[in-house]
């Protein structure tokens, strides 16, 4: 007896196979592939190279036993920040319904994920003071390029777009990728008439706050759209984009709900306000009622999308990131109203500490006197690639270096201030 | 049933935070830059949240728990192993930015993924970075764009594609600013090679192109295809999202294509999510790859390092490396199959698919007679005279305990159902499904209102989506 | 009125004429969702498409019978577009234009040949 070595997940064994085929009068299921071409057919694989799931688990754990990186201490930033994720948060995002669902078209038997988009929507529009949202982008960069072309069709005739130089450098590259077969320019001069948009970042990739309403108060006067992209957590605390003036509001959610995990899945936030609605890219739930007048949820406005619209549609965005925004919701209503503000508090505050022991460090100077959220930057006399290897020694990754003085450090709720005096003690004797 | 703010209860909470200490309390910000008033997100116990989500769960069907036949999705089973390894901290803990010495295991994954991917498809190097399928079309396009702006060809601003196409091939093609003709199929559901042929020129980019196609059916023209599109100047692109009954039969990269991307939630088993997240790598040939985007993992000797800058690079594409977290479990449930897997899971979804249609075929009018791929499309149009469309079979079929198939797509078959039932379902399932379809089309022949008005038995009934689109309510703001 | 191809029509009065959908491409469409107008003061050539009509499943361009300027729209459309589906052929008229060429009038169909050309 031939023992079952690897794993598989298809269901009919030989009794069925021979079924099958007789039931369809072929021999094999070569008969079934005569419209390929003879010279394209492979051979089938002889041996059996696959695992069984206990072999694939050791191969699994045995190449990420290569990563070291978790047993540091991580202040890295940059736009992916590391948070407590909510035990719920799992939970419920590996719940069958949830994980093993897809794209709810038949929106009956798919009222689960509908509503909690819905919710979803919610509370981002909640968060950042707008009107609206979708139902989530891939992630913060390419929201934010979503959202210069949601500027450039409400504002047809205008060929530019100004984007602030302090914009995560890392979203920039993916608004760049977007515009590119474009013949709309990016600028960082003047705002004015053929300005579509105006996109800023607070806090900026340095981690200042700007006066971003004074901004936005100035684009609105040359009839531009104001966009704002943001850490969603910086909400909890200071105004909202809404109050800012933003017209439309970005970034990603992964603050809320969602570990590291290398780079993704994270999930790209989009609010705008209400006239911006049809512009609006990418799926996105709406209340309804059925026959029986119950309250239930749809996909709606889908005239904008792929689907239907084609080389017309608002973005070419069909699957999209949907049980992040899941996780995304869960742990914005883990946190609820006042969670969500003490969060940002103490984020806030642990930062804050941090930084002012580190600028009295003879060496150490802050990058700018503008205020700050959870994230700072500060300058080393010395050159930061020589200082790296000691901080490692040290088992903290102290940040993301910028040109060759500069180090960006994201500080949050993670960081005990035990760990903060630690990291003092390393920078003192650099 | 109430939504989740309806639920709110002022005072109410779920969250805790680690302890402060005193010498935070120090730092408070500055009065003038505070929000007004707290975001209005709901109060609630983290039972009562339980509670909410766990009925919201119970509101809705996946795979798990309903046969799950739609077409163009691949809808396999998702393996439970995959998410284990998606949520060992060893991975979960790594920051994107992380220098390249700390993270040798995720490097070494995605360069071990995509070596394992281009194997399969036939390429020779590629991007893991692209979010989804739309998203890898738009990287394809833009490196044939920047292939053919190298060569000093920047007149070629057309791209043909199928009208059984997909919404995004389009779509995308117009984000890369290309202008889009529209290439017919022939009544074998092929190509047509006469109309094909007038549009090929020196201003032609490339064809995009799925194989088999939406209709399920691979084409036989494919090498001359091919031959036709390159002797023109013009680049092949492939949509991976039927690659399914590809696997271990025949790859892609030898029929011809240039540039391809794959859907990791379709053919590569990792969970849709109810809508996403996926993953949509790109792979391409030789000529292609100094085009690709950044990030790239180099392999030296035994270890690996990221290059986030490359001169000839079209740039990034995703904020970091893209769902690195959907990518491992596609590594894993390739590693798991091996090759030997791999052809097992094409020969079972073509055999799932050709039964199924067997035992269909006569309930419905069968446009294509011969032999599917991993899907097959029937049209429902025989029961028009009965005020009955697809639509409606696909509601009533919620009421029989499944998910329906995909109606209406693609767009050139009429009262369209397009069915795929995958390798993970047994025969015993298609054969429950046959008999629930023959049981609707008795309902369709003696009470066929119980069909039009269908579903009976979801938690709603079917739902007004023109008020939905005409009063738009998007939250539940007042 | 006179009807094009693409099942619009036109009534003409002077050298101005109102443009909208005929009964049967209302029919076709389904429910209105929404309608997205052209510029007043737009000019316009013979086929271009300037408007849409969406339903909940589609996306339908009408294309300008005639060549003109667009000196009116509908505004009622924007609260109620089901006016489309109700009163096609009269008050769910989509906008009005200045004529450029009147001579292209000459190569629409008239209302008989048109419904006529429906039922065959």
């Amino acid at each position: 007896m031939n023992r079952l070595i690897a794993m598989d997940f298809v269901a009919n064994q030989k009794n069925q196979w021979e079924e099958m085929l007789a039931a369809l009068g072929v021999r094999s299921i070569d008969e079934l592939l005569q419209a390929i071409p003879k010279k394209l057919h492979l051979q089938p694989p002889l041996k059996d190279d696959g695992l069984s799931e206990y072999e694939g688990m050791r191969a699994i754990e045995q190449v990420l036993s290569k990563n070291t990186f978790p047993q540091y201490e991580n202040y890295l930033g940059a736009g992916a920040y590391e948070h407590h994720v909510p035990a719920l948060v799992g939970a419920i995002c590996q719940k069958s319904e949830f994980l093993t669902s897809y794209t709810p078209y038949q929106a009956e038997a798919s009222q689960g994920m509908l509503q909690a988009t819905f919710e979803y929507q919610t509370a981002l529009a909640a968060l950042t003071g707008l009107d609206v949202a979708n139902a989530s982008l891939y992630d913060g960069g390419s929201a934010a390029a979503e959202a210069c072309f949601m500027a450039l069709r409400a504002n047809k005739g205008r060929s530019k777009i100004y984007l602030s130089p302090k914009v995560n450098p890392f979203y920039r590259g993916v608004i760049e990728q977007y515009l590119f077969s474009h013949s709309f320019t990016l600028h960082a001069g003047e705002i004015d008439s053929d300005t579509a948009a105006v996109v800023v970042q607070n806090p900026n990739f340095f981690g200042e706050i700007e006066d971003v309403a004074a901004l936005f108060k100035k684009s609105k006067e040359q009839g531009a759209i104001c966009i704002l992209i943001a850490n969603p957590l910086v909400y909890g605390l200071f105004a909202s984009a809404g109050e800012l003036g933003a017209d439309i509001a970005v970034g990603d959610g992964q603050p809320f709900g969602l570990p590291l995990q290398f780079g993704g899945p994270y999930v790209g936030y989009l609010t705008c306000r209400e006239s911006l609605v049809r512009q609006i890219p990418g799926r996105i739930v709406g209340e309804t009622v059925d026959a029986e007048g119950k309250r239930g949820y749809v996909l709606t406005l889908q005239a904008r999308e792929q689907h239907i619209r084609r080389e017309k549609a608002t973005s070419n965005i069909c699957t999209n990131q949907a049980l992040a925004a899941l996780a995304c919701l869960v742990a914005l209503s883990w946190y609820g109203k006042h969670g969500v503000r003490d969060l940002a508090l103490t984020n806030y505050q642990r930062a804050h500490y941090l930084h002012e022991k580190l600028i009295k460090i003879p060496g150490i100077s802050p990058f700018s006197q503008k205020p700050f959220f959870n994230e700072f930057c500060i300058r080393f006399e010395q050159k930061v690639s020589d200082l790296l290897p000691s901080f490692h020694k040290q088992g903290i990754q102290p940040g993301f270096p910028v040109g060759e003085h500069k180090l960006v450090v994201a500080v949050t709720e993670t960081k005990a201030k035990e760990q903060l005096d630690r990291y003092v003690e390393v920078a003192k004797h650099l | 049933m109430k939504n989740l703010f309806e639920k709110s209860q002022k005072g109410h909470r779920a969250y805790s935070l680690p302890k402060n200490d005193p010498a935070f309390e120090a730092f408070t910000p500055p009065a003038d830059l505070l929000r007004t008033a707290a975001a209005p997100l709901p109060e609630l116990s983290e039972l009562d949240l339980t509670r909410h989500f766990s009925t919201l769960a119970a509101r809705n069907r996946g795979i798990d728990t309903h046969f799950y036949p739609l077409g163009s999705c691949t809808m396999k089973f998702n393996p439970r192993v995959n998410e284990w390894a998606a949520a060992l901290s060893q991975m979960t803990h790594c920051h994107p930015l992380a220098p390249s010495p700390f993270v040798q295991g995720n490097l070494e994954v995605i360069d071990d993924l995509l070596a394992l991917l281009c194997d399969i498809a036939g390429m020779d190097g590629g991007t893991l970075a692209s979010n989804g399928g739309a998203q890898g079309e738009f990287v394809g396009l833009r490196l044939i764009s920047a292939y053919h702006a190298s060569r000093g060809e920047k007149q070629r601003k057309e791209i043909l594609i199928p009208d059984n196409a997909h919404g995004t091939n389009p779509a995308s093609a117009s984000l890369a600013g290309y202008h889009i003709h529209t290439l017919k199929t022939n009544p074998e559901g092929d190509v047509d090679m006469h109309h094909l042929k007038s549009l090929l020129s020196d201003k032609c980019a490339g064809l995009m192109l799925t194989n088999p196609n939406t209709l399920g059916l691979f084409s036989p023209s494919i090498l001359e295809i091919a031959e036709l599109v390159h002797k023109a100047g013009g680049l092949l692109y492939y949509d991976g999202a039927n690659l399914n009954p590809l696997l271990q039969i025949a790859k892609p990269g030898a029929m011809g294509f240039d540039v391809m991307h794959i859907n990791l939630h379709k053919t590569f088993s990792t969970p849709h999510g109810g809508g996403g997240p996926g993953a949509g790598p790109v792979l391409c040939k030789e000529k292609l790859k100094p085009f690709l985007p950044t990030p790239r993992v180099i392999k030296e000797g035994n270890s690996y390092h990221t290059v986030w800058h490359e001169p000839h690079s079209i740039g990034s594409i995703a904020t970091f490396y893209g769902n690195f977290a959907i990518c491992l479990r596609a590594y894993l449930y390739i590693l798991l199959h091996g090759n030997y897997g791999l052809r097992r899971i094409a020969e079972g979804a073509i055999l799932n698919a050709n039964y199924l249609k067997l035992h269909l075929k006569d309930l419905f009018t069968e446009p294509y007679p011969q032999p599917c791929m991993h899907e097959f499309v029937l049209q429902a149009d025989n029961y028009l005279d009965k005020g009955v469309k697809a639509l409606d079979i696909a509601k009533r079929l919620l009421d029989y305990g499944v998910y329906a198939p995909t109606v209406y797509f693609p767009l050139i078959v009429k009262e369209c159902l397009l069915i795929e039932p995958t390798e993970s379902e047994s025969k015993a399932t298609l054969d429950e499904f046959i008999e629930m379809m023959r049981a609707i089309v008795k309902e369709i022949q003696e009470n066929p209102e119980i069909v039009r008005t269908a579903p009976h038995t979801t938690p709603v009934k079917r739902l007004n989506e023109v008020q939905a689109a005409r009063n738009p309510k998007l939250t539940a703001l007042k | 009125m006179k009807f094009s191809e693409t099942h619009e029509w036109i009534d003409v009065k002077g050298t101005t004429g109102t443009v909208g959908v005929s009964e049967f491409a209302q029919k076709e469409l389904g429910d209105i969702v929404y309608v997205e107008l052209p510029q007043l003061g737009k000019t316009v050539k013979k086929g271009d498409p300037i408007a849409v009509l969406e339903s909940t499943k589609a996306a339908a361009d009408v294309y300008t019978p005639v060549s003109g300027t667009i000196i009116e729209v509908n505004h009622q459309l924007k609260e109620a577009p089901e006016l489309i589906n109700q009163h096609a052929e009269n008050s769910g008229w989509l906008f009005t234009l200045q004529l450029s060429n009147p001579e292209e009038l000459n190569a629409l169909q008239d209302e008989q040949a048109y419904r006529d050309g429906l039922r065959s």
